[in-house]
């Protein structure tokens, strides 16, 4: 994780833009942070802390500079001190670097370092970088050539930006992880605004960390270099110019604002219809029943593999459920156990599902399909990241940036994008046509959720109990799980989701009158009476029952407070389930006087393996 | 000194335009498929406004939730009356939050950005402590009135019993900072402070400026206003969706059958579907993703988003909120009818019928002209329905 920003051209506002462009990134790390300025010399202000620490900090130690970097932590190497954050330097104080990613010969390297006389004043992997820049320099190369020839010597992987005293530029190099340039004033993106050859120009792991300044991008590839000073170049590994496109970024940086919400979660809760809306625009024809994904539309696989990582996995296990239900063979695998130990792949379509297109255990799973012949797909919410641009297909869940570091209405797009990708792959026209009216009822129908929800009163009652648990059968298993890992991510409280029927099997034995358990019971098919039954056990046992449901089965009755959903195709329901469940978590965190948007120990999108 | 700041009054229900105000506050009624306070927004980015500052109180965060942290490019700020305790303790909420001239308008009134531009140019060479815009209108008795002697207000009258005024508070006001204090030493009437009280105030103590303006000025008072509303804003081309003949604006997300004719005007949102043989407009305006099935005759009436009209319905004057699902054959033959607002007969009013939101009616339902139907009420198959049908009342044959 970590995020890096640096930016050129902005003067006597240089370490004003760092900042605002830290706080953008908090949501990738929040454990120490740092900024280093190039101007009459070279200069660096780093602490332990959020940015805030850092800002308190620059208050009482004025930095000049005209060029500069900037970095905000999300601990790997090292505990969270002063010494850990970034910027490194070298023995001498000439370069300063922040890294994103990690650096897997460091040992190595330090080592070798060590014994030709190198002092390391910290615990991080990212140290080796300034160091190897030092020697290089120090050999007579000159300050692009240093810090080629200092990448050239680690593996792992990186997004890198450095600076070199005395030379009024900024270097950066991406391997494996994110790494984005944007360029000049212009921030409507038309090309109207200020658009000189002199800049300014910005790198930073994400756009919103430059988003107020400038709509246009070019998105670094594994391997490439960037020389920003007066324009921007850059160069393969072998040091040849290569021509990128520039690209503009449709939205706008306020999306990235709170909206008079305290969190950003729960704006992000309430954004929910308006990101389905813009999921689903254009690619349902309700009177038609025809779904219509021209990414998409001429796959039709004999068998499907989903791999992703926390929430998306939830997601790829509802995924599966559905190619299931057509007749395809499918299954959802955890990224990180995929990449260890992956299953034979044969004729499947492997699909990746990251909000961010960036989380590093999803990418080495898909690269590890890749390289068995798999065609492969990404369901992303991330133009221009890399599973979109590694995958042969790539399916944009179009929900707008998030920053909450608790994932909510991307799920809500994972989900319905999915049904897009089996409606349009694989799912005959009665499917399509139950179906597509209920997707496109969703925003409504959410809508209904918000305005009425009982969340809050439900958590007030229940803010002070020892564990929460969360059943579900069949499409709402999934929701259960996520429901879980929503309440933990942020209320740190201990929750689990169980499959309604496994309930019987073990973790009953958990169950006592102080731990309630939140039961989804949608419809009045099998699936539901049977999660009705589970119900009854779990009241028989003492423990408080909140039921989710559509009111189409008994489990009211069985229930001592219930959340209600709109009626709706039980596929549909399940996204409306947890939007109770989302709403849920938050309020029980809040009443728990929980940091929601920065919960500890977590970063959005997870770019180390 | 001139004035880039301005305070929209965005906290109250409407408690006259209920059932259609349970889920949101007056403002974000639509008016054409947008929320009259994006109109309002409008004339204030047009008039050279730099921040806008949102009082919002009343189910806020529908409005947080429209516009987010910016409106074209401008700053928006909320802050939050908690308590809906007058239009002069909503604008005193901002008092932390601004401390310049300020502009101040209602959220809930279509205006227009010269209309705005004059109460700002007249507020500026003027030395008076306020300036307030005026304007004639024929129905004085729902507003507060003002006597003007040359520019100068010498009353304002809250809703008077005579009609021998002319003029109104147009409801766009421009003060200094110190209107906080003023409003704060303003005595409470029945717990409540109103900004024309203060004003009252102002005219007693110091001076305050009418500036009168002749543009574009609407007001949804009662839920049939909301079709000529609706009118109004087609009728100015202030529709938001592309044009694509003289008064009719289509979203290009939209799907129309080819077989269905549309009558301008007529405004259709985003990812909305018309089926084919269906006749829409004139004055019909679909908000975004509604469905309208196939055969279906649409006039002089508003959809708000998500709503589905079955096969074969007849709407003429029909008022519709957000996520109404109607049966095939639903018949709202339109007005004039007699509507009851609290206790009160509004006798032969343009209305067919009001169905709040999230009302689902079944097949073959009819209404008879003025019936207004509460939110998530269910209405079933055959029935006629008249008069008021409350909040999730279940109607059966």
């Amino acid at each position: 994780m970590c995020g890096i920003i640096g930016c050129i051209g902005r003067g006597d506002r240089t370490v004003e833009t760092l900042v605002h462009g830290l706080e953008k990134l908090e949501y990738r790390g929040y454990d120490s942070a740092g900024i280093g300025v190039v101007g009459d010399g070279l200069s660096v202000s780093k602490t332990a802390g959020e940015i805030e620490a850092l800002s308190q900090k620059l208050s009482e130690q004025s930095l000049a500079g005209t060029v500069g970097i900037g970095h905000t932590r999300w601990s790997t190497h090292g505990p969270p001190t002063d010494e850990n954050a970034h910027p490194h330097q070298d023995c001498t104080g000439r370069v300063a670097v922040v890294h994103n990613g990690i650096i897997e010969n460091y040992q190595e390297l330090r080592e070798e370092l060590s014994a030709a006389g190198h002092r390391f004043s910290s615990d991080t992997d990212t140290e080796v970088v300034p160091h190897l820049i030092e020697d290089a320099l120090d050999a007579g190369a000159q300050p692009e050539a240093a810090f080629r020839s200092a990448i050239d010597r680690i593996d792992g992987s990186y997004a890198i930006g450095a600076l070199i005293e005395g030379t009024e530029a900024l270097f950066a190099a991406r391997n494996d992880s994110p790494l984005v340039i944007g360029l000049g004033l212009d921030a409507d993106g038309d090309g109207s605004a200020e658009m000189t050859g002199d800049g300014p120009h910005f790198i930073a792991s994400d756009v919103p960390a430059f988003r107020d300044y400038t709509a246009r991008v070019i998105y670094l590839d594994d391997g490439e270099f960037a020389r920003l000073d007066g324009g921007v170049s850059v160069t393969d590994s072998d040091g040849l110019p290569v021509e990128k496109s520039v690209e503009t970024i449709t939205w706008d940086a306020e999306e990235t604002g709170k909206s008079g919400y305290d969190h950003y979660m729960l704006k992000e809760i309430h954004e929910q219809p308006r990101a389905l809306r813009q999921c689903l625009s254009g690619r349902i024809d309700e009177l038609g029943g025809a779904v219509d994904i021209e990414a998409v539309g001429d796959l039709s696989p004999s068998g499907v593999q989903f791999v992703a990582c926390g929430t998306s996995y939830h997601a790829g296990l509802y995924a599966a459920q559905l190619f299931n239900q057509a007749g395809i063979p499918a299954q959802a695998f955890l990224a990180s156990e995929y990449a260890s130990s992956p299953p034979p792949v044969e004729d499947d379509l492997v699909v990746g599902i990251t909000q961010s297109g960036e989380t590093a255990d999803t990418l080495s799973a898909l690269r590890e399909a890749a390289n068995r012949g798999a065609e492969t797909l990404a369901v992303t919410n991330t133009v221009g990241s890399t599973a979109a641009r590694e995958c042969d297909h790539a399916l944009y869940i179009r929900s707008g940036p998030e920053i909450g570091v608790a994932a909510t209405k991307t799920f809500a797009g994972q989900l319905a994008a999915v049904n897009l990708l089996s409606l349009a792959t694989v799912e005959g026209g009665q499917t399509r046509r139950d179906v597509v009216p209920a997707l496109r009822d969703l925003p409504g129908d959410i809508q209904h959720i918000l305005d009425s929800s009982a969340a809050s009163e439900v958590a007030e009652i229940y803010a002070d109990s020892n564990a929460y648990f969360f059943i579900g059968r069949r499409y709402q298993f999934p929701v259960a799980l996520e429901g879980a890992l929503k309440l933990k991510e942020i209320s740190y409280e201990h929750a689990e989701g169980f499959a309604a029927g496994e309930l019987k099997h073990g973790p009953l034995a958990l169950v006592t009158p102080n731990t309630p358990v939140f039961a989804i019971a949608i419809g009045d098919d099998d699936a539901a009476r049977k999660t009705v039954g589970n119900i009854k056990e779990v009241e028989a046992r003492g423990a408080p029952v909140v039921a989710v449901t559509d009111g189409r089965n008994d489990a009211a009755m069985y229930a001592d407070y219930v959340l209600e959903v709109p009626e709706t195709h039980p596929r549909a329901a399940a996204l409306l389930a947890n939007v109770q469940l989302q709403l849920l978590a938050y309020h029980i965190a809040n009443d728990l006087g929980r940091p929601i948007d920065k919960p500890r120990n977590l970063a959005k999108s997870v770019t180390v393996e | 000194m001139s004035v880039r700041t301005a305070v929209v009054l965005a906290a109250g229900e409407g408690t006259r335009l209920r059932p259609l105000t349970h889920n949101r506050p007056k403002p974000m009624l639509v008016a054409a498929n947008r929320p009259i306070l994006e109109h309002v927004l409008d004339a204030l980015v047009e008039a050279g406004i730099e921040r806008l500052v949102l009082v919002v109180g009343y189910r806020r965060t529908r409005v947080q939730d429209h516009f987010g942290s910016s409106y074209r490019g401008v700053e928006i700020e909320y802050v939050v009356q908690h308590k809906q305790l007058g239009s002069g303790h909503a604008l005193l909420q901002a008092a932390d939050t601004v401390s310049e001239p300020m502009l101040v308008v209602n959220g809930d009134r279509l205006i227009e950005a010269s209309s705005v531009s004059e109460v700002m140019t007249a507020f500026d060479d003027g030395s008076a402590a306020a300036t307030m815009a005026v304007i004639e209108h024929a129905n004085t008795s729902r507003y507060g009135v003002v006597s003007l002697d040359g520019t100068t207000v010498t009353e304002i009258i809250e809703k008077p019993e005579t009609d021998e005024f002319r003029l109104i508070n147009a409801g766009i006001y421009a003060f200094d900072e110190t209107i906080f204090e003023t409003i704060s030493e303003t005595p409470r009437r029945s717990g409540e402070l109103a900004l024309t009280d203060t004003i009252s105030k102002l005219i007693d103590e110091r001076a305050v400026r009418g500036c009168r303006i002749d543009g574009l000025w609407v007001d949804a008072t009662y839920p049939w206003d909301l079709l000529s509303v609706a009118s109004e804003v087609l009728e100015r081309g202030r529709a938001s969706e592309r044009e694509r003949s003289d008064g009719i604006w289509i979203d290009d997300d939209a799907r129309v059958h080819e077989d269905a004719t549309i009558r301008p005007p007529v405004a259709v949102g985003s990812n909305c579907e018309i089926g084919p043989g269906s006749v829409v407009g004139p004055n019909v305006a679909l908000a975004a993703n509604t469905t309208v099935g196939a055969n279906v005759t649409l006039e002089r009436s508003v959809v708000d988003a998500d709503s589905r009209i079955g096969h074969a319905s007849t709407l003429v004057d029909a008022v519709l909120g957000q996520d109404v699902h109607l049966g095939v054959g639903t018949v709202i033959p339109g007005g004039p009818g007699d509507v009851r607002i609290d206790r009160e007969i509004h006798e032969d009013q343009p209305l067919g019928a009001v169905l709040a939101d999230r009302v689902r009616v079944g097949g073959n339902v009819s209404f008879e002209p003025g019936t207004l139907v509460g939110t998530e009420a269910e209405i079933g198959g055959s029935c006629h329905v008249r008069d008021r049908i409350p909040e999730g009342a279940e109607v059966v044959r």
